[in-house]
């Protein structure tokens, strides 16, 4: 497989393991937060949606059948993905999943042009905002598989390789 | 040669055989080596748990050891948004129990209240008939009561008779007959009825009233005072078709449809629109602060924005109050719009010495007091902390625009140094259940929510009459 050939010196696996695992840290965070708190709803979060898709997450915070769904999607879902980052187990599933999540909050209050958003933020954005930076940071993971790097994804794609492997020698050994 | 593989390890171009499923040790430790960071975020997590406990623990006023006083058992008897609000509130004062909850939407709110109780390891017999919990649960002491209005009276009378205290909410009823036989029920039970303006035990009302306004009148002699609610524009309240309530359930309880049942407050009949869900908690504080109930109000209001067939109550209403206060006369005047949130909400008194603004919101208004120029100096309050030091307004120094002779000076803002580290009724129920034990007097009883209910309830009919109507002083009390 041509990503098994890239060369990644120790510093640098210490350092995608890091993000992986400060990332996964955040949603992990960020799930079980909501889990312990009682009556927790993402309806506030997603009414004061603006930008183009704003009349979508209205609708999703005015659809009580919808809302639960969003409500618990949400809630174990990023304590799922957070578990799943910080020891590195299918990280390109878990990953992904988070770079979908947090693109749906991105979108709930894009800083475009000419939006601002609705409450304070402690900082000053343009198109690129921390959940941007965040979902681009978890592209990183995904596509470097950083969960093979200190992480359970080595093991994982350890037997998957070997058994790759085999069967490849055993096609081989055939073939002769 | 050597080549690499996607671990950067080196291995001998001529792969070594290896047994199906067989992992090298090492690769095996460096896949666990991230294990340990979820016992550090466990760890990191439990700290953080203890200190938001002890955070909370601080919040709640522990003037006396609570452990030592048995539980008050306590129902909730309607589990809807305001019941909610309540519990969470509940939740956070030390020396209750929540044994029972009452909501006819069993499918939904029942359910999912009990299920919260339970992850605060309480467990709470649920009920959707209010009378089979009163007959079944017999330690009940008391009964928080936050179910529509047109419900209030006979939940509140039955609960009074059946020996418990009511904190019932606002307002009292829709109907002013049934508010009186609210009233007349607490006096002949001697049971406690609190109503839900909780205003009346907020810390920076009472400091405002106490401390400002009585002992130190930084206000003078009151004139004018002004409240309004803007509320941005809602969408009607849905409901998850699957949990809906059958409808033979719906009629028993008074309610043509699932709609009307979510959505009551707009009904004729059912509740008293935004001028009684909103206004209500405002002209009590007019009442209170004036020191009197009003002698006329003026009123004009419709629905103008929403859908008449679905908001039979006018969604936006402005009232005109005229008051004979023990100072003077004076002249109140409020407005709610529910098609606009801009400048929220707030109250503001204005006397010949100062004007008070103040909101129960933290996030705005929540309290300034502006000193008129020819007012006494403030600094003996400000010494004793009644307010804060003066911000002094500015002209802008580069301003070329000479100030108009007619135009008096800008007088210094001063904040109220009070503030509510609470959820907004806490403090209320706090005094509820205080006074249950003894320990306090109630900050709202009957007779003061039936004034307001008297105050407010008027303000519709004005609206229909379409001209000035009088309050006879009897109006106000409910006769014995």
């Amino acid at each position: 497989m041509k990503s098994e050939t890239v060369l990644f010196s120790p510093i640098q696996k210490m350092a995608l393991a890091l993000l992986r695992i400060t990332i996964g840290w955040h949603f992990l965070y960020e799930g079980v937060v909501k889990i312990r708190k009682p009556g927790w709803s993402a309806a506030g979060f997603l009414l004061q949606a603006r930008g183009p898709a704003a009349d979508i997450y209205h609708w999703m915070a005015e659809n009580p059948d919808f809302l639960n769904v969003i409500n618990e999607w949400n809630k174990w879902g990023l304590t799922l993905i957070g578990l799943g980052l910080m020891v590195g187990c299918l990280t390109r599933l878990t990953g992904s999943a988070g770079i979908i999540l947090l693109m749906l909050y991105y979108l709930c209050n894009p800083p475009f042009v000419g939006y601002f958003y609705s409450l304070p933020a402690e900082g000053s954005y343009l198109i690129v905002n921390k959940n941007l930076v965040e979902a681009t940071a978890l592209l990183v993971v995904v596509v470097t598989r950083a969960g093979r790097f200190f992480g359970l994804d080595l093991i994982l794609s350890g037997r998957s390789r070997r058994s790759d492997s085999n069967k490849q020698q055993a096609i081989a050994a055939v073939g002769e | 040669m050597k080549q690499s593989d996607s671990n950067g390890e080196t291995e001998s171009a001529t792969p070594r055989p290896i047994k199906e499923g067989k992992i090298e040790r090492r690769e095996v430790l460096q896949g666990l080596s991230s294990l340990p960071t979820l016992g550090l975020f466990g760890y990191s997590l439990c700290r953080q748990a203890a200190y938001e406990d002890a955070q909370d623990r601080q919040r709640q006023p522990t003037s006396e050891p609570t452990a030592r006083r048995p539980a008050i058992q306590v129902a909730l008897l309607g589990a809807g948004a305001q019941g909610e609000v309540l519990l969470n509130s509940m939740l956070r004062i030390p020396g209750l129990y929540v044994r029972a909850v009452c909501d006819i939407w069993t499918e939904y709110n029942l359910k999912r209240t009990v299920n919260t109780l339970k992850k605060y390891k309480i467990e709470a017999n649920g009920y959707e008939d209010y009378r089979e919990m009163l007959e079944r649960e017999k330690d009940l002491e008391a009964v928080v009561v936050a179910t529509p209005d047109f419900w209030h009276a006979r939940h509140t009378i039955d609960c009074l008779r059946a020996g418990k205290h009511v904190y019932c909410e606002k307002e009292m009823s829709n109907s002013l007959e049934d508010a009186g036989q609210m009233v007349l029920a607490a006096r002949e039970t001697g049971r406690l009825l609190q109503i839900g303006h909780q205003r009346r035990s907020h810390p920076r009302y009472q400091h405002c009233y106490r401390k400002l306004l009585r002992e130190a009148n930084l206000l003078g002699r009151i004139v004018t005072a002004y409240g309004q609610w803007n509320r941005s524009v809602k969408p009607d309240q849905g409901w998850p078709k699957r949990y809906a309530i059958p409808e033979e359930r719906l009629k028993q309880y008074g309610y043509p449809s699932m709609a009307h049942f979510r959505n009551w407050r707009w009904y004729k009949g059912m509740g008293g629109g935004p001028i009684v869900d909103l206004g209500s908690h405002q002209i009590d504080i007019f009442n209170w602060f004036l020191g009197s109930p009003p002698d006329y109000v003026t009123a004009s209001g419709g629905t103008d924005y929403y859908d008449p067939k679905t908001h039979e109550w006018y969604d936006t209403v402005m009232a005109i109050y005229e008051y004979s206060t023990p100072a003077g006369k004076a002249r109140a005047y409020y407005q709610t719009q529910t098609t606009n949130g801009s400048q929220g909400y707030f109250e503001t008194f204005m006397g010949d010495q100062g004007t008070l603004v103040l909101s129960e919101s933290e996030a705005a208004y929540s309290g300034a007091i502006y000193r008129e120029v020819s007012a006494p100096a403030w600094d003996e309050w400000v010494r004793r902390g009644y307010i804060t030091g003066p911000k002094v307004q500015t002209v802008r120094q580069d301003s070329q625009i000479p100030l108009d002779v007619r135009e008096s000076v800008s007088p210094d803002e001063h904040r109220i140094p009070v503030h509510l580290t609470v959820p907004y009724h806490q403090s209320h129920l706090e005094n509820f259940f205080q006074s249950i034990r003894g320990e306090a007097r109630l900050n709202c009883p009957a007779e003061t929510g039936y004034e307001t209910a008297v105050t407010v309830l008027k303000v519709n009919e004005a609206v229909e009459a379409h001209r000035r109507l009088s309050f006879r002083p009897g109006d106000f009390r409910v006769p014995s």
